[in-house]
């Protein structure tokens, strides 16, 4: 589903394929544009900085948010034969994944230009995109099920995604919060935050990122996940009733 | 043999408050038993429930009371018109995503695919998307897709009702075709003339259950007379 729905989507743009890193870039350079060249951040190196951060928070806020919609505007296949519910949001997921990988791509080839090397600790980007992948998931189903219940929540979900763009140091460094505490505070709750000083850790500083931090978060979400499909399992066909009644 | 088994089914949908109490009831304590090969036709006026009884046999929802019983072996399919299409893809897409959900093999369903493309008389616009289908293509996709895709009970609703007449003819055929196997065949319509051409037992649904339920003539006449 998710392979097709990406064929079409390529066919309805004369630039097909070419969108999928485009847009992001468009973000970054729009981003660089008011916050370095008109405001001028005191970040040092804010190019860098600001493409780590927002080609992967970007991946995280687009995908939740087409995630949020999959069940309520996949009505006709829901009316037409009982499937599990978890197939619409994991299909969107996917979709937006298969896309974060060109992006991704380009994301190493920007630092490698940027005349970074390429070390080892390059191998920790993998178990930071699983983790990343699992916050996605279990936030997608949160959010489908949430419109399920009733289409205000998409807005709503839209608003909470410029609100955690604002709160996961996209365009400012959460290393430079005055106090300590602030920073351990905001790495804990918000595993957004977290992600992204991770990914800037490996490409730009070449740190290991908190490993206890992540394989707790990928555990946590992963029983997290283990629940929701499990209710979504279970009240399958209380779903469908709820879309199809609406 | 019993596929398919409906006991004391309730159900009711919430509506606007200052309409039936906010709550419009379809069922209450409504039995039926469907056997095997039987080709069963659905009436009733609009609201009376069809739709939603269709929706209750494919177990697409759960009544609010009452228990549904399919039999394990026999696969279920619910065909219906204009619904279940993903716009952007083209038909031949459309029809593989169906195969597939419908839990055909990817080989299986490939090759289904020029077969339904030849029956639909789609010609190059197979391979567009189906944005782009006037309503009567997307009924012959639909009414395609369904039917040759091999399922042992069949929920049809209002498919033959749409399309250009010579489609509608060419549907029926292949209908009668299917019917004349041992699948079962459940279907709606408003349609007396299908009913009859296609049915061994009508039911007739009167908004709490079930009015009549017998042989097609008896049945149809007695809805005709309280029409």
């Amino acid at each position: 589903m998710a392979r097709l729905a990406l064929k079409a989507e390529a066919r309805r743009f004369y630039l097909s394929y070419f969108w999928w890193v485009l847009e992001p870039l468009l973000y970054v350079m729009v981003f660089w544009l008011v916050f370095d060249k008109l405001l001028g951040t005191p970040t040092p190196d804010f190019l860098m900085f600001l493409a780590v951060g927002k080609l992967t928070f970007t991946w995280f806020s687009k995908t939740v948010s087409t995630a949020a919609g999959s069940l309520v505007n996949n009505v006709g296949l829901i009316g037409r034969m009982d499937m599990p519910k978890t197939l619409f949001p994991m299909a969107a997921i996917l979709e937006c994944s298969y896309k974060q990988i060109a992006v991704f791509i380009l994301l190493g080839l920007f630092v490698i230009l940027d005349g970074r090397p390429i070390s080892v600790q390059w191998g920790w980007l993998l178990p930071l995109a699983v983790v990343q992948l699992l916050l996605i998931i279990t936030c997608g189903f949160m959010a489908a099920l949430l419109v399920c219940l009733s289409q205000d929540f998409a807005p709503l979900i839209n608003l909470g995604m410029i609100f955690l763009m604002f709160m996961s140091g996209v365009f400012w460094d959460p290393n430079e919060l005055a106090n300590i505490q602030s920073m351990d505070l905001l790495m804990l709750v918000n595993p957004v935050a977290f992600l992204l000083n991770g990914y800037r850790q490996v490409l730009l500083w070449q740190v290991q990122p908190d490993l206890h931090h992540l394989m707790g978060l990928g555990l946590v979400l992963s029983l997290t996940i283990a629940l929701l499909a499990v209710f979504m399992q279970r009240y399958s066909r209380h779903i469908a009733r709820r879309i199809l009644s609406k | 043999m019993r596929v398919l088994e409906l006991k004391n089914i309730s159900m009711h949908f919430a509506v606007a408050r200052d309409h039936e109490n906010g709550r419009h009831r379809v069922f209450d304590g409504l039995n039926l038993v469907v056997s095997h090969g039987e080709k069963v036709g659905l009436i009733g006026r609009n609201g009376s429930g069809k739709s939603t009884l269709l929706r209750i046999m494919a177990g697409i929802y759960p009544p609010d009371v009452g228990s549904v019983w399919r039999h394990p072996e026999m696969s279920i399919a619910l065909l219906s018109l204009g619904l279940g299409f993903k716009n952007d893809l083209t038909g031949r897409e459309n029809v593989f995503l169906a195969a597939m959900l419908q839990g055909l093999s990817r080989r299986s369903a490939r090759n289904t695919l020029n077969k339904i493309g030849e029956f639909t008389e789609l010609g190059d616009y197979y391979d567009e998307p189906v944005k782009s289908y006037s309503s009567g293509m997307r009924a012959r996709l639909g009414f395609a897709t369904g039917l040759l895709l091999d399922t042992d009970i069949l929920l049809l609703d209002e498919i033959l009702a749409v399309g250009d007449h010579a489609f509608r003819q060419k549907a029926s055929e292949a209908l009668r075709e299917k019917v004349l196997t041992d699948r079962t065949v459940i279907m709606v319509h408003h349609d007396d003339v299908a009913i009859r051409d296609t049915c061994t037992r009508a039911i007739w649904l009167n908004g709490r259950g079930v009015e009549r339920d017998g042989d097609v003539d008896g049945v149809l006449s007695a809805y005709a007379e309280n029409r």
